[in-house]
């Protein structure tokens, strides 16, 4: 009895896929997070761990600290605190956005690209992926050890400049296989984003569920995009990484 | 609004409402990934070919979907098979399954990682001095397996408490739902509450990947274990 | 811990001077303290009169003229074997690239690399990075190169093609001071050699005094064990 009262999953899915646009403005407004969690999270992160292994006693501390505290604590927690620290301050956040529409289709596509709660989900991504890619840079600056910088000064470079020149450029090679991971894996964690209401992909389907009744099957379809899209990405690095690929290193 | 409360009341408040159920998803997400876990690690090692890609994909699948839309799947999944069973009380299942299944995909990358990394002139020596496979296995690789996964296994431990926070998606309350509760109850004391909630989970995470994660590492080091 | 204690000497320009001893003697702390890679917590380095332990002088600046061949080759693992002897010329001396280049080039041949120019380190034989660890440390033009046991962490087979290269360069007048303990070299081209224990010199002299009549037992009893494990390398050389 129960069986028959389910419709069947196909039949779902093709209602599901009449709300297309939203899914793909969703998708679009994941990606844009992604991409900008990632760049953000790359320079931070490259800062703090060379903070944290030449950064003598003090900066080391606080980078190690800081890099701590963002590993050591849920990402939700963290989008809490930033999302509401200006308001807790009376500070005004403004009702401004940076938006662009176009129209495929036949359907006008609006992504809001940049307002409080974009930037309040974009900095909180950037600054926990920073603490995560810190370590794996630290990693491989260790592995390339230290007597590549001490050669380097035997020939009458700076420690700075023998960092730069020799030591990060191995650091930044051999860090491709485990820095892939992170940036591979990045789409999923910017999810959180929903719980402070900007629209991305998850936040889409959560409107087309209720917009449908449909839950399982929209769901299931954005664990399947989701899935796609980060072996997509895996597979593209690891090409990156074969054609870069220096003897040795 | 009340009065603000004290140190300690928050404290006491965010533990009492939420500790509970951020132990139980955390124990029940970790202990259901490790059966899970080492089970698909051993597969995928040891397997037939087919049971091994079987393995291999599942790792893929459940660690490319976000875990909220995994909570989602089951949550809203499971009341449509156990139809007789209360939905209400079917969401920390839901919740369980998502964290459980997720972590043994971790879990399982985890396990065979360790038994890859056991040296082969291990199994060689053993097999050298009579045992058979199974028993080289269970005696002399296992054992040191188990040794060499536990660092990247305490931090498994703080990725699932940290992930337990996202039942408060579906209405369940833990400890950074509990402390969102008395963030918005208390807005002169939001960043108090976000604070003690760091704290908190500083505190069940940091001892223990600082002593079975670094501490571990140097032990096994200085016994040589590891690395081919 | 104190690892080496008052020692003192003087390198004359185009000398060679073999520093040999146990392990653990201090002969690497020794080359590590001239051009200051381990700064001498007490004590002076001159170089051509300029005091280099000064704290005011550029030290970075000095490194530039004090070659140094590590035990590991310790090549830049990122980079070719020419851009390896070309980095230095254009991040120290500011050469622009092509005449880095070219240089680098003029050097490569001097220990006949000139074929593996554009190999990265991992393709390359012990031997064969030694040798471009060599060219690093020349294409600087420096005033005195130091060799921290450029030959001991080589298979028997590639010792011979780096101590060829070294005895070129010594016979062609380049000022050295090489940590090693091939007593064969040391014969044919040591101006001075230095016996160093427990941090302090034990006895210097010329190769004849130390291979004919050295004086204290404990050198004597070293340079038979040197015999017998290194003996044979001698042969390799012309």
């Amino acid at each position: 009895m129960i069986l028959q009262d389910r419709p069947n999953p196909i039949g779902e899915l093709l209602i599901v896929l009449e709300y297309w646009d939203h899914i793909l403005s969703g998708f679009l407004l994941t990606m844009w997070l992604y991409g900008w969690a990632l760049l953000m999270g790359f320079f931070l992160g490259l800062i703090l761990a060379n903070l944290r292994q030449y950064g003598g006693w003090f900066l080391s501390r606080i980078a190690s600290g800081y890099i701590e505290f963002m590993r050591g604590t849920p990402l939700l927690a963290q989008l809490f605190f930033i999302y509401f620290l200006p308001s807790s301050l009376n500070i005004p956040v403004g009702n401004w956005k940076i938006e662009t529409s176009f129209t495929i289709l036949n359907k006008d596509i609006t992504i809001i690209l940049l307002n409080y709660r974009t930037l309040a989900g974009l900095l909180t991504l950037g600054l926990n992926s920073a603490a995560y890619q810190a370590e794996y840079f630290r990693g491989s600056i260790m592995s390339v050890g230290t007597e590549q910088l001490m050669a380097a000064q035997s020939i009458g470079m700076s420690r700075i400049a023998g960092i730069r020149h020799i030591v990060l450029p191995q650091a930044l090679r051999r860090v491709i296989p485990a820095w892939s991971n992170e940036a591979a894996y990045l789409p999923k964690y910017t999810v959180v984003v929903y719980f402070i209401g900007v629209k991305d992909l998850f936040s889409q389907a959560h409107l087309t569920v209720t917009l449908t009744f449909i839950s399982v099957t929209t769901y299931v379809l954005i664990a399947i995009i989701f899935l796609v899209t980060i072996t997509l990405i895996s597979k593209g690095l690891d090409i990156i990484h074969k054609k870069t690929m220096i003897p040795g290193l | 609004m009340s009065d603000i409360p004290s140190l300690s009341e928050i404290i006491f408040y965010i533990l009492r409402r939420g500790l509970y159920h951020t132990l139980l998803l955390t124990a029940l997400g970790l202990l259901i990934g490790f059966i899970l876990g080492i089970s698909l690690a051993l597969i995928r090692l040891y397997g037939a070919k087919e049971l091994a890609w079987f393995s291999s994909g599942y790792e893929k699948l459940f660690r490319g979907i976000p875990l909220i839309v995994l909570i989602y799947v089951f949550a809203f999944g499971l009341p449509d098979i156990f139809w007789y069973i209360d939905p209400l009380e079917l969401r920390l299942g839901g919740v369980v399954l998502a964290l459980s299944l997720r972590s043994a995909a971790y879990q399982s990358q985890i396990f065979r990682g360790a038994i890859l990394s056991v040296n082969p002139g291990q199994m060689e020596a053993a097999r050298a001095l009579g045992m058979k496979g199974s028993q080289a296995f269970r005696h002399v690789v296992m054992p040191q397996a188990l040794r060499l996964a536990v660092p990247s296994w305490s931090n498994e431990y703080a990725v699932v408490i940290k992930d337990s926070s996202f039942a408060s998606a579906i209405g369940i309350i833990e400890l950074t739902q509990a402390a969102y509760f008395v963030s918005v109850s208390f807005q002169e004391i939001w960043a108090l509450s976000y604070l003690i909630l760091a704290i908190l989970y500083f505190l069940f995470t940091y001892p223990i990947t600082r002593i079975f994660g670094e501490r571990q590492s140097k032990k096994l080091k200085k016994f040589g274990m590891g690395g081919g | 811990m104190q690892v080496l204690k008052g020692i003192s000497f003087e390198l004359g320009e185009g000398e060679v001077k073999v520093v040999f001893g146990p392990s653990g003697s201090g002969k690497s702390t020794l080359l590590r303290c001239i051009n200051m890679l381990n700064p001498p917590d007490k004590g002076e380095v001159y170089l051509r009169g300029e005091n280099i332990t000064d704290p005011e002088v550029n030290i970075n600046a000095m490194r530039a003229r004090i070659g140094m061949v590590f035990q590991h080759f310790n090549l830049f693992a990122h980079l070719k074997a020419i851009d390896n002897v070309s980095i230095g010329l254009r991040r120290v001396r500011g050469f622009p690239k092509e005449e880095a280049r070219e240089k680098a080039l003029e050097v490569l041949q001097t220990v006949k690399m000139e074929k593996w120019a554009d190999h990265y380190p991992a393709e390359l034989s012990g031997g064969q990075q030694q040798r471009v660890g060599i060219a690093r440390a020349l294409a600087m033009d420096p005033d005195v190169i130091l060799f921290d046991e450029p030959t001991s962490a080589l298979d028997p087979e590639l010792i011979g093609e780096v101590l060829q290269v070294m005895l070129d360069l010594a016979k062609a007048g380049t000022t050295m001071i090489v940590v090693t303990h091939e007593m064969g070299f040391a014969k044919a081209v040591a101006s001075e050699m230095i016996f160093l224990g427990d941090g302090v010199i034990i006895e210097s002299g010329t190769p004849e005094h130390f291979f004919i009549s050295p004086k204290s037992e404990r050198v004597k009893k070293f340079l038979q064990q040197l015999d017998i494990l290194y003996g044979s390398h001698e042969k390799l050389l012309k």
